[in-house]
């Protein structure tokens, strides 16, 4: 067997991190995304896991969670903790989604191009799916004045074109 | 040059003088002005020419109703043709053309439509120019439309940017008049979150022209005040320039705020139009009322405007209406403008009062004609006199301006956008909005003839109602006012006899009172029949000022109340919008999304030509050098696959986690086949049945652990079926134990097909894929390169060959397929697209949703062994019972070939008998797919055709109506490569 060389390439490779006086687009590392699935109580629990694990959560549904991270894990972590906790499904979503990182004192004005979310009553912690102009997007308030974007692979090209569309005027 | 601008006075910043054009003259106006109060002021009272007799117009109004001043701005590809030079602001080198005039406006020959007009009157176009009857299409339709019309749009791109946006408020007011800005205050007073809207560059509406005082400042004073409030507050936004179009589902309004139509060329960044969707809990529609035209001959003179737009141009814009003025008025506002012209220093000369006494005093110099109205205008292009009728004489007063006052209409059109018609109020002599709108209430002049206190009074208590609805508290707001004159009711004056010019009704589409007589005479009385008989109301300002005088006289001619005749339909937008804020950003490469497989870059690199389906971009085939048409390609890729080895990218194939310890009886369920008993590490070919017995989708399925499965979808219907699985396991069975997810961007994904694809991959692959340890149907996951990756590896076939399809995560997607390509090229691989793809599975009768089109069974297409006859049940069993679907008369899957194989035939072309004429009912079928094999060296179909495997062998003709096509041909299995059946096994 020929010795390959296996190279990554992020989907949004070719794009660099834009950083206006009142908004500011990056995209995130494609580190860990885990989609995991359960009857709504397990699912409601399962926030300590992640945390022990050092991941974010980020809310998909009554059933169903997002556990991000910026660095990847080991081959051997999901059927570790698919094997200690069977009461849940866990969907290894790493290279499937795309984080991307919008922020500034702007930024709910760019995002308001984009969704149809009341962001004045989207609170930090809040979470959910919605359209960014055409594109269904996983939207999570990080911070008063940041968002993480959540989009699938595919998209992630198109929807980093669009916000940049959107935040020409704040740059 | 009777109009001029005033040394003193207005709101215009007299400091800035902006040079304008119009038809190629130079002009200037001031920062402020309107094109149209400043072509006023430059003495420019011809403006327009008319839709239909090409009569000269000039300015009526000095709003969004104007339907004279119509005109093309800008230049190139900023050409924006039929602007209301009424509401477009002034720019220092605005570019303004008139329109629908040969060679000039002053002297237009189209003029000679007016001679001709007693063949152009109501309904023209259904009994004169009949005949011969073929002329209508040649000779006279093409002589009207070029002598009729507006602007023209330029053929040019548009170079500006448009976008949308969302905003949220507890509540809209629409309107910033005296009534908006007083429910506005108290709303945001109160803790509301208030969005007011106004279609003005500066908020005040009618304030704005007023010289009444509230709380002791001036009318523009007290605007100031307030909307220094407003932007204090937090929870306040303010939209002006931005016209609120439409109420819709939801309570959502959309809004066009023209954020750089007032620059001659837009900031960069900016766009100059965006469409706001505005989600509001409650709206106020504070519009205000309409002032109605009055309808006597030559009332389109230009030099006649309406009062309340006269005041405007006074009072805001310091413009004097002429130097000899008269005022033709049916109620007090009249007196109001007297007032205000005698003040600025302007010869009035008459007032014409329709009515036996006024109500408010008056001690001006002009002469008061009391119980008279005004029968004529004349003047042509300048108003030059007007004859008056008074007590049964007549007199005629030389003018150069008149203001007419006939009365107001509330504005409702945004509360009868969901479906409300509106009520014809006696007591208000109006149509009025419907009771109980949910989400929407009206305040002031929109909702109720009242004086200034009373819209200020009526616009907050409506807000107060609202913010105690929505649990808050607040005061009422009141004002004193001074120097008002409005309020009061009066009785219309729908019809003036005596006119001897024409009287028009409908100034943009040239609909007078004679047409709408007309219309009633020859039964065309009703509102909708009328509407389209004389075309009124139907031009680009929507009978904002027409509708009401033209339902009045209607009722008139029927001998009814106008609450008999009722309205047409109001319908969004209420003023025109363009298509560039509809779009949006989606233009150009934002049109919309591009889904991009994660083998995209490798593709490029591979010279790939791609394919757009759906969103995404599929590569259809890759081109090699010394080719020279895509069949070329097309050809070589499908010819080495089945010699050598293709990778083809199958990423965008649909893909779906499906767990839980109930996900085997789930499968059951959806699938007509079953799946229950599908062994750990094996593959299934499913086929999905929609209610009604017909095939939704297909796929294969494999079991990668007990209570583990991954499904594979076709590449259209990969959103379908996951929010399908989504409603089955939502709604259908909630007491299973399922988990869906969409894991179709996880996976990179390749098929390898051909009889060296084994070969080839096991370069890569860590264990032994030997037949024995990996069948036909396998599938696991699998160890690539050393341990480096892991991946899923299935043994299925799509082109009949010895295949697999390996799913890598899909960041080392490009990484696996280069050394795919590097290991496969001793034994040369090729990349093959969607086109050889093609080519591959027809060749082999495997079907696509060509022929999964939403018509077919299962048995139709020769799968009828995949109906259990065993499982309890499955989505689509009790309807694929159904007679109709074992119906032996049904079109059936069968395979096509030309007779000739030089000559090709088209998917949709339709199967005849032989000799049987080309006719609906010797319809035999219909071609599903068709392609080029290059193995059979024949065009190839598949087709659904009556009782088709029953006629392998028959002769038939493929028939396109279309193209003109006969194709003589032969009916077939639609296998057409048998000896190599055995590949995938092998």
């Amino acid at each position: 067997m020929p010795d390959f060389q296996l190279h990554h390439r992020a989907a949004l490779a070719g794009v660099t991190a834009i950083n206006g006086a009142r908004i500011r687009l990056t995209p995130l590392p494609e580190g860990t995304v885990l989609q995991v699935l359960g009857a709504p109580a397990e699912v409601g629990k399962s926030g300590e896991i992640a945390d022990k694990y050092g991941f974010s959560v980020r809310k998909n549904g009554p059933a169903d969670r997002f556990w991000v991270a910026d660095q990847p894990v080991s081959s051997g972590f999901l059927p570790e903790i698919s094997a200690q906790w069977p009461e849940l499904s866990v969907v290894d979503q790493s290279h499937g989604r795309v984080r991307i990182a919008i922020e500034g004192d702007a930024v709910e004005d760019v995002l308001a191009k984009g969704t149809g979310i009341d962001l004045a009553n989207f609170e930090v912690g809040s979470a959910t799916t919605t359209l960014i102009g055409h594109i269904a997007t996983h939207i999570t308030r990080i911070a008063p004045d940041r968002f993480e974007l959540m989009v699938l692979r595919g998209f992630a090209e198109s929807l980093w074109h669009d916000l940049e569309t959107m935040i020409r005027e704040f740059i | 040059m009777t109009s001029y601008r005033l040394s003193k006075g207005g709101q215009i910043d007299r400091a800035t003088t902006l040079p304008f054009t119009f038809d190629g003259r130079s002009f200037n106006g001031h920062g402020g002005d309107t094109l149209a109060s400043a072509l006023l002021a430059n003495g420019q009272q011809l403006v327009a020419r008319s839709f239909k007799y090409h009569r000269p117009r000039g300015i009526l109004t000095a709003g969004a109703a104007e339907p004279n001043a119509l005109m093309t701005i800008g230049t190139g590809g900023r050409t924006e043709p039929n602007t209301r030079a009424t509401v477009q602001e002034l720019y220092a080198g605005l570019e303004a053309r008139s329109q629908n005039r040969w060679p000039s406006l002053s002297f237009d020959i189209g003029a000679v439509n007016g001679l001709l007009s007693p063949f152009l009157n109501a309904g023209f176009y259904y009994k004169t120019f009949m005949w011969p009857a073929s002329f209508w299409e040649k000779v006279y339709e093409p002589l009207i439309r070029r002598a009729a019309g507006l602007g023209k749009a330029t053929n040019e791109a548009d170079p500006d940017a448009y976008e949308k946006a969302w905003a949220h408020c507890d509540l809209l007011v629409v309107g910033s008049g005296p009534t908006g800005l007083a429910a506005a205050l108290t709303a945001a007073r109160s803790g509301l979150r208030v969005v007011l809207a106004d279609e003005q560059p500066a908020f005040g509406g009618s304030l704005l022209s007023d010289t009444a005082a509230l709380d002791g400042l001036a009318a523009t004073e007290y605007v100031a005040r307030c909307v220094d409030e407003l932007r204090s507050l937090p929870n306040v936004k303010l939209l002006s320039r931005t016209t609120v179009i439409g109420w819709y589902d939801s309570n959502v309004f959309g809004a066009v705020e023209r954020v750089q139509k007032h620059v001659a060329v837009p900031a960069s960044g900016q766009p100059v139009e965006r469409l706001w969707r505005i989600a509001a809990k409650h709206a106020i529609l504070a519009t205000g009322a309409e002032e109605r035209p009055l309808v006597f001959g030559g009332n389109d003179t230009p030099g006649i405007m309406l009062a309340g737009a006269m005041r405007t141009y006074l009072n805001r814009f310091g413009v004097a209406p002429g130097r000899k003025v008269a005022i033709f008025t049916i109620n007090d506002t009249g007196y109001a403008l007297a007032r205000d012209l005698e003040k600025a220093g302007v010869d009035l000369v008459a007032i014409i009062d329709s009515r036996l006494q006024s109500s408010v005093p008056y001690a001006g110099k002009a002469r008061v004609l009391r119980n008279a109205v005004v029968t004529d205008a004349k003047g042509g292009q300048a108003l030059s006199s007007i004859q008056i009728k008074q007590d049964g004489r007549f007199q005629s007063i030389d003018v150069d301006a008149l203001a007419v006052a006939g009365g107001f209409s509330p504005i409702i059109h945004l509360a009868c956008h969901r479906g409300g018609k509106p009520v014809w109020s006696d007591e208000q002599s109006a149509f009025l909005a419907p009771d109980n709108l949910n989400g929407l209430s009206l305040a002031g002049a929109a909702a109720r003839t009242g004086n200034l206190a009373d819209c200020v009074a009526h616009g907050s208590t409506e807000a107060l109602a609202i913010a105690t609805q929505l649990g808050k508290s607040g005061e009422a707001i009141s004002v004193q006012v001074e120097g008002d004159l409005s309020g009061r009711v009066e009785k219309p004056l729908w019809s003036i006899p005596d006119n001897s010019g024409k009287a028009f009704v409908d100034y943009q589409n040239d609909v007078t009172r004679r047409d709408l007589d007309l219309a009633a005479q020859e039964g065309f009385g009703h509102v909708e029949m009328a509407k389209r008989y004389t075309t009124n109301g139907m031009a680009t300002d929507q009978g904002k000022l027409s509708n009401i005088n033209a339902i009045a006289l209607l009722a008139e001619a029927r001998g009814v109340s106008p609450a008999q005749v009722g309205t047409t339909t109001f319908r969004p937008f209420y003023t025109p919008v363009s298509f560039g804020a509809l779009t949006g950003a989606a233009k150009g490469k934002h049109f919309q999304p591009i889904r991009k497989s994660p083998l995209h870059n490798w593709a490029v690199r591979n010279s790939a030509t791609f394919i757009e389906t759906g969103l995404w971009y599929r590569s259809a085939w890759f081109a090699r050098q010394g080719e020279t048409t895509w069949r070329d390609s097309v050809d070589r890729e499908v010819l080495n696959t089945r010699i050598n080895a293709g990778l083809c990218d199958v990423s965008m194939l649909g893909k779906i986690e499906i767990s839980g310890k109930d996900a085997a009886t789930f499968l059951d369920r959806v699938y007509s086949n079953g799946f229950a008993k599908l062994p750990v590490g094996k593959a299934r070919y499913g086929l999905m049945l929609r209610d009604d017995g017909m095939i939704y989708d297909d796929g294969t399925t494999s079991r990668l652990a007990e209570d583990r499965y991954f499904m594979t979808t076709t590449t259209a219907y990969a959103a379908g079926v996951m929010s399908h699985l989504e409603f089955c396991s939502q709604a259908l069975w909630p007491d299973l134990d399922v988990r869906l997810a969409s894991v179709t961007d996880q996976w990179a994904q390749m098929s390898l097909a051909g009889p060296k694809a084994r070969t080839i991959l096991q370069d890569i692959v860590d264990e032994d894929i030997a037949d024995e340890s990996f069948g036909f149907l396998a599938a696991r996951e699998v160890s690539l390169f050393g341990g480096k990756l892991r991946g899923l590896m299935f043994r299925i076939s799509f082109s009949g060959e010895l295949a697999y399809e390996l799913a890598v995560p899909a960041g080392y997607g490009e990484s696996v397929a280069d050394a795919l390509m590097q290991v496969g090229e001793p034994h040369g691989i090729c990349a093959y697209g969607v086109e050889a793809l093609n080519v591959l599975r027809m060749e082999k009768g495997f079907i696509t949703h060509a022929e999964i089109d939403g018509t077919v069974t299962p048995a139709d297409l020769g799968l009828a062994k995949m109906v259990s006859a065993t499982k309890p049940d499955f989505i689509g069993k009790q309807m694929l019972k159904r007679e109709g679907l074992s119906d032996p008369l049904r079109p059936r899957l069968a395979g096509l070939l030309p007779l000739d194989p030089t000559q090709g035939f088209r998917a949709g072309s339709h199967i005849l008998s032989k000799d049987a004429a080309a006719t609906l009912e010797n319809d035999q079928g219909y071609v599903t797919s068709n392609a080029w094999s290059p193995h059979l060296q024949s065009t190839i179909g598949l087709a659904l055709i009556i009782r088709g495997p029953e006629r392998h062998g028959e002769e038939v003709v493929v028939w396109n109506g279309l193209y003109n096509e006969f194709t003589p041909g032969r009916i077939c299995d639609p296998v057409f490569l048998h000896a190599a059946d055995e590949k995938p096994h092998a």
